[in-house]
């Protein structure tokens, strides 16, 4: 008889793998300490980034199943939420403070004062607010479709928001989007931090949230909510079978993955200080989310970072043409041979649709991602060995 | 008192009536078998008393209770389980964990649930394959997780859907065995079967449904010998 199925052991991580985790994190905490160049901490930042978007999609798409392409509307409420409350409030500061000096000696109670006083770093917080109900929004509509059905509704909610966004330009400013200078100052384990000039701040909350989105990741995938994502997503009739509310279950899903994607809506609004509705709001950006998971392994804690890997130094490579300029400054190619010209000249232009192929043979050829690869692999070898 | 009545039960696909006006009891602690040709309407029936659909007309009552319009979640919370015709494996998850799937409806722990799953696994007699993909059992045992995933629910009334379709002989003997330890354990069940030997000899009573009619309802032995039944399957002179 066939040998049925691949054995298979999660329970618990062994303590080679605590310690290679814990050296890894200590690692990237000293990595700015001996890494100077802007542009190697801007792809670590980069990085961080599509891991906290790739973890967070997990989620719902990875765990329970239900591949949400509208995500960008979580990681837009982030954004928008974070820059409209920061503007704002840093308005009202620098009223607050003639205010002040008006109230000295005068009748205007501290009280009076610190009512007016929004805190700029709360835009975070409206912004986790507006991604949760937007979450709950669309998840009461959207979860009454299954498969196809549902990813095109999630496309087309997004859409609806992407258009609001721009048309109710009082609140977001439209299509000119928000642009801030300075950020406010932030205090962050009992140090306050007011240079914004360097990389090393943004550095530290991107891994800060990448380890947020690990941890919350780990919870799940060790409860009660674990079990039941993955049972919806293998069969959600078996689960509903089985005592399992799928609109609670689903929506619960949705609303700790739009929560923790509009984290990194955040944390890209103070890191670029420019948003506006194509680079926070876009089809382009929900599918960017999207491919993260897929590229690296669904339904895994570490197939984000995988994917994140694989994906943000590919797309930096083909954009910067490092790889049609290095062949031809090694003198491989002659630059002025036709090759060369089109490796100097075009390649660069081409680099979407060379990322585009790249992504298509990776999911032809590695249909659970990278990380599925590599441990389908490894499984190999060790059956062999056996 | 009864811990099922099927009431008047209807349901009607645009004109087409799957069921209509079905009427029986169920007793604790009995296995009733229901039979029919296929078209009968058996498995419709098991969809409108889990909630999966809700009847057109008629009710369902359980433990006392009105069940119509309650979402098959809440069913199998109140204790009411069921298994598939077509078997429904958690495939990428191991079988322990589809079996825990099924008791963490009753617990928070996945401790607690993982020893309530390992009980289970024991009594469908699946421990060597406890750490296995779900979606890598040969058929045979793919019936068994399915019915050690229902009783991890802790059901007091359990319906089977063909749990013997495509097995072999040896393997349709093990879950007739599997069956009558479950009535051992007091627990209430209902089972589709094609296989009218295996029904005869362990069901108490039987329900005959035709064309989404009850034809009949008895013991074995007044079923094999009701002549409407024998022409229902048969065909008549």
């Amino acid at each position: 008889m066939n040998h049925p199925g691949i054995l298979h052991n999660r329970h618990g991580a062994s303590p080679l793998a605590i310690i290679a985790f814990i050296a890894i994190v200590a690692l990237l905490i000293a990595f700015p300490g001996f890494v100077e160049s802007p542009y190697a901490r801007h792809i670590m930042v980069l990085l961080f980034l599509s891991t906290i978007m790739g973890e967070s999609w997990n989620i719902i798409g990875g765990y329970t199943g239900q591949y949400s392409v509208g995500h960008a509307a979580y990681f837009g409420a982030g954004a928008y939420g974070t820059l409209i409350v920061m503007n704002a409030a840093q308005f009202d500061q620098d009223k607050l403070l003639e205010l002040k000096d008006l109230a000295q000696d005068s009748h205007l109670s501290a009280l009076l004062l610190s009512a007016h006083y929004l805190h700029p770093w709360t835009g975070v917080l409206v912004g986790m607010l507006a991604a949760l109900t937007l979450s709950l929004i669309i998840g009461s509509i959207c979860f009454r479709l299954r498969g196809p059905y549902f990813v095109l509704a999630s496309i087309a909610v997004a859409e609806i928001v992407r258009i609001s966004v721009l048309n109710l330009s009082d609140l977001t400013q439209g299509a000119e989007g928000i642009l801030i200078s300075d950020l406010p100052p932030i205090i962050i384990g009992g140090r306050t931090i007011t240079d914004f000039s360097t990389k090393v701040p943004f550095y530290y909350i991107g891994l800060g949230l990448v380890l947020l989105t690990i941890l919350v990741t780990w919870l799940v995938q060790n409860s009660k909510l674990g079990y039941f994502f993955q049972a919806i997503r293998e069969d959600q009739d078996a689960a509903h079978s089985l005592g399992i509310s799928l609109t609670f279950y689903k929506n619960s899903a949705l609303a700790i993955s739009a929560v923790l994607t509009s984290l990194a809506g955040s944390f890209y609004a103070i890191y670029i200080k420019f948003i506006d509705p194509t680079t926070v709001l876009s089809l382009d950006l929900s599918v960017q989310i999207v491919l993260i998971s897929i590229i690296g392994g669904i339904g895994t804690i570490y197939g984000p970072v995988v994917g994140a890997l694989v994906l943000v130094p590919l797309s930096e490579i083909l954009r910067s043409n490092y790889l049609g300029e290095s062949l031809v400054n090694s003198g491989l190619v002659n630059p002025d041979s036709a090759v060369g010209n089109f490796l100097t000249e075009n390649l660069s232009h081409a680099h979407v649709l060379i990322y585009g192929i790249l992504v298509v043979l990776v999911i032809l050829f590695m249909p659970e991602g990278v990380l599925g690869f590599i441990r389908k692999i490894m499984a190999k070898k060790r059956l062999g060995r056996s | 008192m009864a811990i099922l009545e099927i009431k008047h039960v209807s349901k009607f696909f645009g004109g087409l009536a799957a069921n209509s006006d079905v009427s029986f009891e169920i007793n604790p602690g009995m296995i009733m078998g229901l039979i029919g040709p296929n078209g009968a309407g058996k498995t419709t029936l098991f969809n409108c008393i889990t909630g999966y659909y809700p009847p057109s007309k008629g009710e369902v009552i359980f433990d006392g209770r009105r069940m119509n319009g309650l979402q098959p979640d809440k069913v199998c919370k109140l204790g009411m389980a069921r298994t598939w015709q077509k078997v429904r494996p958690l495939a990428k998850m191991s079988v322990v964990d589809n079996v825990m799937v099924g008791a963490l409806c009753r617990t928070n722990s996945l401790k607690l649930a993982r020893e309530m799953a390992m009980e289970q696994v024991r009594v469908v007699r699946l421990e060597h394959r406890s750490n296995f993909l779900a979606g890598g059992l040969p058929i045979g045992e793919r019936k068994k997780l399915e019915v050690a995933r229902v009783l991890a629910t802790q059901p007091k009334l359990l319906l089977l859907d063909e749990v013997m379709g495509g097995l072999n002989p040896a393997e349709s003997e093990e879950i007739i065995q599997l069956i009558l330890d479950i009535r051992k354990l007091g627990i209430t069940q209902m089972v589709i079967e094609h296989d009218m030997k295996a029904i005869m000899r362990i069901s108490d009573r039987i329900v005959v449904l035709n064309s989404g009619e009850k034809l009949a309802e008895g013991t074995p032995d007044e079923i094999v010998n009701n002549p409407e039944v024998v022409a229902a399957y048969l065909g008549s002179e």
